[in-house]
């Protein structure tokens, strides 16, 4: 089977208000596919539709080849969920908690394996608020494995750590994902989503926006770099945009800052640079950098994701 | 989903706090009660009924007046007094036959009821006491044949208004921890996405409804085991009933208490909204319902409302069954009504309930 999950025409109403607005993509099998977008894009209801948490108003989707409606009690057999701040039981500990949700499964890993997996195996009689955030939270990822899932769905599983706990979790989904476990991700990191993603489906207000590889998506822009300049004088856009051919776009900020975003022309940095010595522009500070997946999302959506 | 049972079972007893406390209010109400009925009582009662009406008979009548750990009531109809002694509000009842102080006399009889058998004993002996010395003062003592006193007693049920009462606590534990306790769990849970969590695996969802409720009646089940045998065994209550019988009655009432613990839930936004409405729908009911006082004489409407309580059906039958020792099968009004609330609350809960 090639498409872990195939979602056409995805459509989920709340009343008069559109969470979902006609969303189609799909997930092959062995990726790590991740659904970047701002809180309230539809990420997390698109993900409660494929987990079967809520029925679509419109729409197909496909789970392992089964249908979600049809099929539901099989899906999830199959799929591991992990849910956006879910806690677990307070009075029990990881090892009982695991071994819970294990029994409603037909098929299910030893808590201990799960645990030494996720390196929580000296934590086996905690319980868990006795554990750190980014503990808690690989956790949760362990709990997501119980069923030894072909798929498993993780909305957000990074928000709220600290670099370190997240790129900790970073490492924890490429080891799953090398034994040939789909992982589906919610995130609204960028670079979450640049380094740890095969595919990306950029979600904005109910919509996906465009889905492709990290460098594609990139590349696709056809800009080549950005350049940041501070100037000790007031600039128009019309100036900026009249440096020379290469500029593609102008972003007026705070303090005399311009963002210039150059086109995929040849030596269009070079270009830009002289244009600047020629208008006699006097600069505070100058910054070069390639594109990057921020400015994809700004150029795709007309707005800075923050974190 | 004996798993989740066994799980549900293990979190109870690790929350102690929450279960411990469930129980500790009834319990507390059970000591008090216990205590007001057994040390805050009145002397025994006594009524005389002199049929002989002879200067001897009114001279024992004032002498037994002055005995003073016994309060002597006025002359009464002794078929009326006789009834008292059987409904328990009279303690002793004297009879002086007219042919009393004549010579081959008759002595007077004391009927009293079995329950008390040391008070009865004091009480037969001072009174005993009494007729002898006041023969002995008119010098008709006749030694050989002196029989001063025929006691008879009859065995009636000794129906203390603790025993009552203590019925009434039992479905107080029962009524408020399964209220309370699934409205806040089921809250809590919500508010935590561990429902949420449940439904993202291929339990069926009445497994899952099947196992919490399980580990309630159980919990229920233990926490009317205290209570009694705390009445019991502690303050002397009596339980005349059978007992598994008890327990059945104390399930049926719970499984209504737990559904509206599961449809307050649904209503409640918060675990602490869960407390305060189930505290607002238990308290008021346990009144209502009669479980301490008598409801036939409140004004208009509400004694009907009284009858139409779930609480109500099941404190009768557990008087029935636990005081008057009926059989299960003679309560079966009581229990028909208890299973339409159940059926009644279930059809609600299942159609409120919200998972998220």
């Amino acid at each position: 089977m090639d498409r872990a999950i195939r979602v056409e025409g995805l459509t989920k109403r709340f009343g008069a208000f559109i969470a979902v607005n006609d969303v189609s993509f799909s997930v092959k099998s062995g990726e790590i596919f991740g659904i970047l977008g701002p809180n309230g894009a539809g990420k997390t209801t698109t993900l409660e539709i494929i987990e079967g948490l809520q029925k679509p108003t419109q729409g197909q989707v496909n789970v392992l080849g089964m249908d979600i409606t049809r099929d539901s009690a099989q899906v999830k057999a199959r799929v591991g969920v992990q849910l956006q701040s879910s806690a677990y039981y307070d009075y029990l500990n990881l090892r009982e908690i695991l071994a819970l949700i294990g029994s409603f499964y037909p098929k299910r890993i030893s808590p201990d394996l799960l645990l030494e997996q996720v390196g929580l195996q000296d934590k086996a009689t905690h319980r868990v608020r006795q554990l750190s955030g980014g503990q808690q939270q690989r956790f949760t990822v362990a709990a997501s494995l119980v069923n030894d899932p072909e798929l498993v769905i993780l909305d957000e599983p990074t928000t709220g750590l600290d670099p370190q706990a997240r790129r900790n979790i970073w490492g924890l989904i490429r080891e799953i994902n090398q034994r040939n476990v789909t992982v589906v991700l919610t995130t609204h990191y960028m670079e979450e989503a640049e380094s740890l993603c095969h595919r990306l489906a950029i979600m904005d207000q109910g919509k996906v926006v465009a889905t492709d590889t990290p460098q594609n998506l990139i590349s696709n822009l056809q800009s080549t770099y950005t350049v940041t300049i501070m100037s000790r004088d007031t600039l128009t856009e019309d100036q900026l945009l009249s440096l020379n051919g290469a500029v593609s776009s102008v972003q007026i900020q705070e303090n005399n800052t311009y963002i210039i975003r150059l086109s995929d022309v040849p030596r269009a940095l070079d270009s830009v640079l002289e244009g600047i010595v020629h208008n006699d522009i006097r600069l505070e500070h100058l910054e070069v950098a390639p594109v990057t997946l921020e400015d994809v999302f700004l150029e795709l959506t007309g707005y800075e994701l923050r974190d | 989903m004996l798993a989740l049972t066994v799980a549900n079972l293990k979190m109870m007893a690790r929350n102690r706090h929450t279960t411990l406390w469930s129980l500790i209010f009834p319990l507390m109400l059970v000591v008090v009660f216990g205590l007001f009925s057994n040390f805050g009582g009145n002397n025994p009662s006594l009524a005389v009924i002199d049929q002989a009406s002879t200067p001897q008979s009114q001279a024992l009548v004032k002498q037994l007046s002055s005995i003073s750990f016994l309060s002597s009531e006025p002359d009464q109809q002794i078929d009326d007094v006789q009834s008292r002694i059987e409904s328990g509000t009279l303690d002793y009842l004297l009879v002086i036959p007219e042919s009393f102080g004549a010579r081959g006399q008759t002595p007077p009889t004391l009927t009293y009821s079995s329950n008390n058998p040391e008070r009865n004993q004091l009480v037969v002996g001072a009174i005993s006491n009494v007729i002898v010395s006041s023969k002995i003062a008119e010098s008709q003592v006749d030694y050989g044949s002196l029989i001063p006193l025929v006691s008879t007693e009859i065995t009636v049920q000794n129906v203390s208004f603790f025993d009552i009462a203590l019925l009434g606590l039992v479905s107080l534990g029962i009524m408020t921890s399964s209220i309370i306790s699934v409205a806040v769990k089921i809250s809590t849970y919500r508010g935590q996405s561990i429902l949420k969590r449940m439904l993202v695996t291929p339990l069926a969802i009445w497994k899952y409804f099947a196992a919490e409720i399980a580990a309630h009646l159980l919990l229920a089940l233990v926490q009317a085991a205290i209570i009694l045998a705390v009445g019991v065994f502690i303050f002397g209550a009596q339980i005349h009933g059978n007992l598994a019988w008890i327990f059945i009655i104390v399930l049926l009432g719970s499984l209504v208490f737990l559904n509206l613990g599961f449809i307050l839930s649904a209503w409640a936004n918060t675990p602490s909204a869960a407390s305060g409405m189930g505290n607002v729908i238990a308290m008021p009911m346990l009144f209502f319902a009669g479980a301490f006082f008598s409801t036939t004489s409140l004004p208009w409407i509400l004694p009907y409302v009284a009858q139409a309580l779930p609480l109500t059906p099941m404190l009768t039958a557990l008087r029935e069954v636990a005081i008057y020792d009926a059989p299960l099968w003679q309560v079966w009004p009581q229990l028909a009504a208890l299973g339409g609330w159940i059926a009644g609350t279930a059809v609600v809960a299942i159609k409120v309930f919200r998972f998220s």
